[in-house]
């Protein structure tokens, strides 16, 4: 069987996610070409074991993202069996304008894939889960960080194609992320601080957590309370914002019901509580019980480290 | 010029989710909405409609109970709604995409607005598979959309930040959370919209021919149980709880 | 995430599309523009402005009036319309009550032709508020005695005397003003700039603290001529006003019990004590099965009171009773509510202790509640007991 991946970029580099592409791709076996849009990553591709071959795409057309003009020059080198490709924003959009080319389904955010291509994928916001069966080829996106990554090691040949195609969404005008950090009720990932931080001026060390993982801040009725400086848009809980984050980090927060109130439903939840009694502990998937001045800075430079 | 939203009625998004006989228990959703990006491409819609003028005609492809989202779109402006009236619950994305793009030649819309993915299926396929049938520029990840010139230019989130991009029809938008939330209606649009009639068809009247899908489903399963809360005592654990996250709970 | 209404016996799917679509856009804007900003509201004692606007936009003021740009609903949409809005607060119910049915209505049903053309449209967008002024200080439940006066002038009428708790009163341009005209009781509309009247507000109010309630007073008031209502004489025309009004409360005070037990529901399933939540103790259960009864008759009884009303098939005992009972209860839960919430119920952080204060007014306003009683008394007897005078 073919399997063709569509390498993910990051900025000027692979993006890491494509290795565990290869990595799925692997325990499906089979011949594994990657198709680096814009050649970006080339290299490192051909670097990736399980890889046979690198198709690099040389073209105008990918200065900019426009999957339809991308998804032209890139359809004729899919192969006939599985197309793969990560399921980021571009990553989906660009594998269902190949699928409408090739004229095959598209399966979207696979979690888990077996051999006889049986997929698992989450369905209603997390609410329930999908298994089904390709009949024929059809391409798929893999959800980040579900996969195990295939290790470096390969020398695959690189042949490089030239080839662009018109494109029709021109860029007018980028504009750099915005300073500001993320609200609350908007972000999927989210850590808030409590009275424990004892300062307002100690939320620093909860943002430069939240900047490396892009959470947002948030805090406990105490916290808004107490200290002008955390302004109650911040605040989660039964008189501040109802939460749903797939990540809540609360830290120096005792769980008060009212706070439980706002953020519960997270799908997982961390606590960070000098106190081994702290209620939060009771709703927590895992609990440190530890002071935030001990835990951050380890947890600063473990996520750093990801 | 002919604007045309694809809305899709999906369980919502407060609404329990519960499992029968390996699929989803569609009898036991308690409550039915337009999925949420969706109404951010409909505000759009509008916006686009009223700015510079058209026809702005609202399509569902969905069981009969989806006709409720098309009066609540009519309510708000839309000025007409095509149903195909189909159950997509087993469909593939080729199937649905094929409908979709017949009905909006049906309509001959060449602007598209749509979600950028719906709350059930969360697959983000639709738009732009649309796009690629009907061969319209497609711009995903939308948050804003306006007239510029002869065409339209958009507000869309890449991975390093927003860009501004110019297209011109034909062409499709997914929309992400918009900036602007979906207008109320009024007691007069509410009014109106009881008077105009619902084009309903079917995907054969369309001319469309389903064929097979391409994908079967297996089976729908409630999501795995959580495990039971684990503590660790000291900061020393840290390290543990972080690929714990990564591995067990694939969060970061 | 929207508000889940109890409706145990999905009394809702009997109304039209239509209404359930206004019951939603009500629905949404009480959740999303009033509750955020109610208690503020009243802490600090006003209406909110912005609340009129949107309630124009959406197009809900004078609900059931028919044309010089009025919606022309159903009374079941206004039923609707009335619970919704007291889900939020009871006094932004009172406003739109007295808006659509003490003001607009006397216009609509007994204004001349250039008095609705000229006042209706502009009520109906919200752009003017009105007042509705008959309770006087020594005259409430006993308004035929009021001693509000109009002289004809021959080019204008001169009007003195004093009202007492107009809703809207300060806030409004367009007051609806019964006073007795050759001993005869007569409506006038006064205008907010005529001379020799004023509005004072009053203030201290421990209930329908985001309502505006005012004196009018009239000192030597010219009136041009063309203000009297020509349509009606005697108490007939506040009563027919007030009949409409007290349908809409009976639909009110609905929402305001719903509200109630959600708040009660809520707590009680996550209050602990003794190990517990409290919602598993049978006393509690029997608290919150109690409520479901009543709001369930309420429920039955306003939806069918709607038909009758939307049939012409009424007669005004039907709506003393409803307005009697729905009040009475909806009250009587907001009690039970407060007590279920233990010491939390009395901060504002809950909706209880608010919507109970507010009932308060709902059970005195619009007839009181033994006036009602008295009323069906008297349909029951044919004895009429409001006075000693048994003549
Ligand atoms: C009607 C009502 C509504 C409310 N609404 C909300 C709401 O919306 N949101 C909300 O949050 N609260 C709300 N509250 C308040 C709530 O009851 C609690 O008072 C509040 O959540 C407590 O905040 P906290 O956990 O930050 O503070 P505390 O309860 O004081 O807890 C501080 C915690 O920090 C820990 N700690 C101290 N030092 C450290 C350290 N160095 N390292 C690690 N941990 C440390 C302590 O062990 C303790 O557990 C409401 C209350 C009422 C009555
Ligand atoms: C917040 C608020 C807003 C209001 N808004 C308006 C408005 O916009 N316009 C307006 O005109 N009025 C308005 N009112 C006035 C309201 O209609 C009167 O308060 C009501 O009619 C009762 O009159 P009263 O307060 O003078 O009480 P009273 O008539 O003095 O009654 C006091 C008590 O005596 C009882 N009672 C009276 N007569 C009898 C009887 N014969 N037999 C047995 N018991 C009797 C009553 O049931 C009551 O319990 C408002 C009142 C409030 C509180």
């Amino acid at each position: 069987m073919d399997i063709t991946i569509i390498a993910e970029s990051n900025g000027n580099e692979l993006h890491p996610v494509t290795s565990q592409l290869v990595g799925a791709a692997s325990t499906l076996g089979g011949t594994v070409t990657v198709l680096c849009p814009g050649g970006i990553g080339e290299k490192e591709a051909s670097e990736i074991s399980g890889v046979a071959k690198v198709v690099s795409l040389k073209g105008d057309c990918f200065s900019s993202f426009d999957s339809g003009a991308w998804s032209h020059v890139m359809t004729p080198h899919c192969g006939d069996g599985i197309v793969m490709g990560s399921s980021s924003p571009s990553g989906r959009e660009l594998a269902a304008q190949i699928a409408s080319k090739m004229g095959v389904p598209v399966v979207q955010d696979l979690t888990g894939i077996d051999n006889g291509l049986m997929m698992t994928r989450s369905i209603y916001s997390g609410k329930a889960v999908e298994t089904s069966n390709a009949s024929g080829s059809c391409v798929i996106t893999l959800r980040q960080n579900a996969f195990e990554a295939a290790s470096l090691g390969g020398s695959a040949e690189v042949v490089t194609v030239d080839s662009s195609s018109e494109v029709s969404v021109a860029v007018k005008e980028a504009i750099a992320k915005a300073g500001e950090r993320l609200d609350v009720s908007e972000a999927d990932i989210i850590i808030s601080g409590g009275r424990g931080m004892g300062d307002p001026a100690n939320f620093s060390h909860l943002n430069e957590v939240a900047d490396i993982i892009g959470a947002a801040v948030g805090a406990s009725r105490a916290a808004v309370d107490s200290w002008d400086e955390i302004p109650h848009s911040m605040q989660v809980g039964q008189t501040g914002k109802t939460v749903n984050p797939s990540l809540y980090i609360a830290v120096g927060i005792s769980g008060a019901i009212q706070h439980l109130a706002g953020m519960r439903s997270s799908k997982y939840i961390v606590a960070i509580n000098k106190d081994p009694d702290a209620p939060i502990f009771g709703v927590a998937d895992y609990g440190i019980v530890a002071t935030w001045e001990e835990a951050l800075p380890s947890l600063r430079d473990e996520l750093a480290n990801l | 010029m002919t604007i045309a939203v694809l809305l899709k009625q999906v369980p919502d998004t407060t609404a329990k989710i519960a499992v029968s006989g390996g699929r989803v228990d569609q009898s036991s959703v308690a409550k039915w909405s337009t999925s949420p990006y969706d109404e951010y491409a409909l505000e759009y819609a509008l916006q686009l409609k009223e700015a510079g003028g058209g026809d702005l005609v609202a399509i569902t492809c969905g069981p009969a109970r989806s006709s409720k989202m098309l009066t609540d779109a009519a309510a708000v402006g839309v000025d007409s709604m095509l149903h195909v009236v189909a159950d997509t619950s087993e469909m593939d994305s080729t199937q649905i995409q094929s409908i979709l793009a017949a009905a909006i030649k049906h309509c001959g819309a060449e602007i598209i607005l749509c979600g950028k993915q719906a709350a059930d299926t969360n697959s983000g396929s639709t738009g732009p598979g649309v796009a690629s049938l009907l061969g319209a520029s497609c711009v995903g990840m939308v948050s804003e959309v306006g007239i510029e010139g002869d065409g339209f230019i958009a507000q869309r989130g890449i991975s390093s930040g927003d860009e501004r991009v110019v297209v011109s029809k034909p062409c499709l938008f997914t929309f992400d959370k918009g900036l602007t939330e979906l207008r109320r209606p009024n007691v007069k649009g509410i009014m109106m919209a009881k008077k105009k009639v619902i084009e309903s068809v079917s995907a054969g009247d369309l001319g469309v021919d389903l064929g097979e899908s391409g994908v079967k489903i297996n089976s729908h399963a409630p999501p795995p149980e959580k495990p039971p809360g684990q503590k660790f005592e000291g900061a020393e654990s840290v390290p543990t709880v972080v690929a714990k996250l990564r591995e067990e709970a694939n969060v970061i | 995430m929207p508000f889940e209404a109890l409706d145990f016996y999905d009394v809702d799917s009997l109304l039209t599309d239509e209404e359930r679509m206004v019951r939603d856009m009500v629905r949404d804007f009480v959740d999303n523009e009033v509750l955020p900003k109610i208690e503020h509201a009243c802490r600090d004692g006003v209406f909110p402005d912005e609340w009129r606007v949107t309630l124009g936009e959406m197009g809900v003021l004078g609900a059931p009036l028919k044309g010089y740009g009025c919606p022309g609903l159903s009374y079941a949409a206004y039923g609707v319309i009335c619970r919704e809005l007291e889900r939020g607060d009871s006094g932004l119910r009172s406003f739109a009550s007295v808006q659509g049915s003490l003001a607009m209505y006397p216009i609509w049903d007994f204004g001349s032709e250039e008095q609705k053309n000229h006042y209706l449209p502009k009520m109906a967008s919200g752009e003017w508020i009105g007042c509705f002024g008959l309770t006087e200080p020594d005259y409430g439940s006993n308004p035929g005695d009021m001693i509000t006066r109009a002289e004809d002038m021959g080019d204008h009428y001169l009007l003195n005397g004093a009202k007492m708790w107009i809703t809207n009163g300060s806030i409004a341009k367009v007051a609806v003003v019964w006073a007795k005209l050759d001993g005869v009781i007569r409506g006038f509309i006064v205008e907010d700039e005529d001379e020799g009247f004023s509005a004072p507000e009053m203030k201290g109010k421990h209930s329908l603290k985001a309502s505006v309630t005012s004196e009018l007073v009239f000192q030597d008031c010219k009136i041009p001529k063309d203000r009297i209502l020509p349509g009606v004489k005697g108490l007939r025309g506040p009563f027919s006003c007030l009949n409409n009004a007290r349908y809409g409360i009976s639909w009110g005070a609905i929402g305001a019990a719903q509200a109630c037990f959600d708040s009660a529901k809520e707590y009680s399933l996550s209050r602990i004590q003794f190990d517990h939540p409290i919602a598993s103790y049978q006393l509690v259960q029997n608290k919150l099965s109690w409520m479901l009864r009543e709001i369930t008759k309420a429920q039955l009884l306003a939806y069918h009171l709607s038909q009758k009303k939307d049939a012409g098939d009424w007669i005004p005992e039907h709506i003393s009773l409803a307005k009697m009972n729905n009040v009475d209860i909806a009250l009587e839960i907001a009690r039970v509510a407060r007590d279920i919430h233990g010491a939390n119920g009395i901060l504002d952080e809950y909706p209880v202790m608010r919507h109970m204060a507010n009932l308060e007014s709902v059970k005195t306003y619009e007839g009181t509640h033994d006036i009602h009683n008295l009323i069906l008394g008297r349909y029951i007897t044919g004895i009429q007991s409001f006075t000693r005078d048994l003549s």
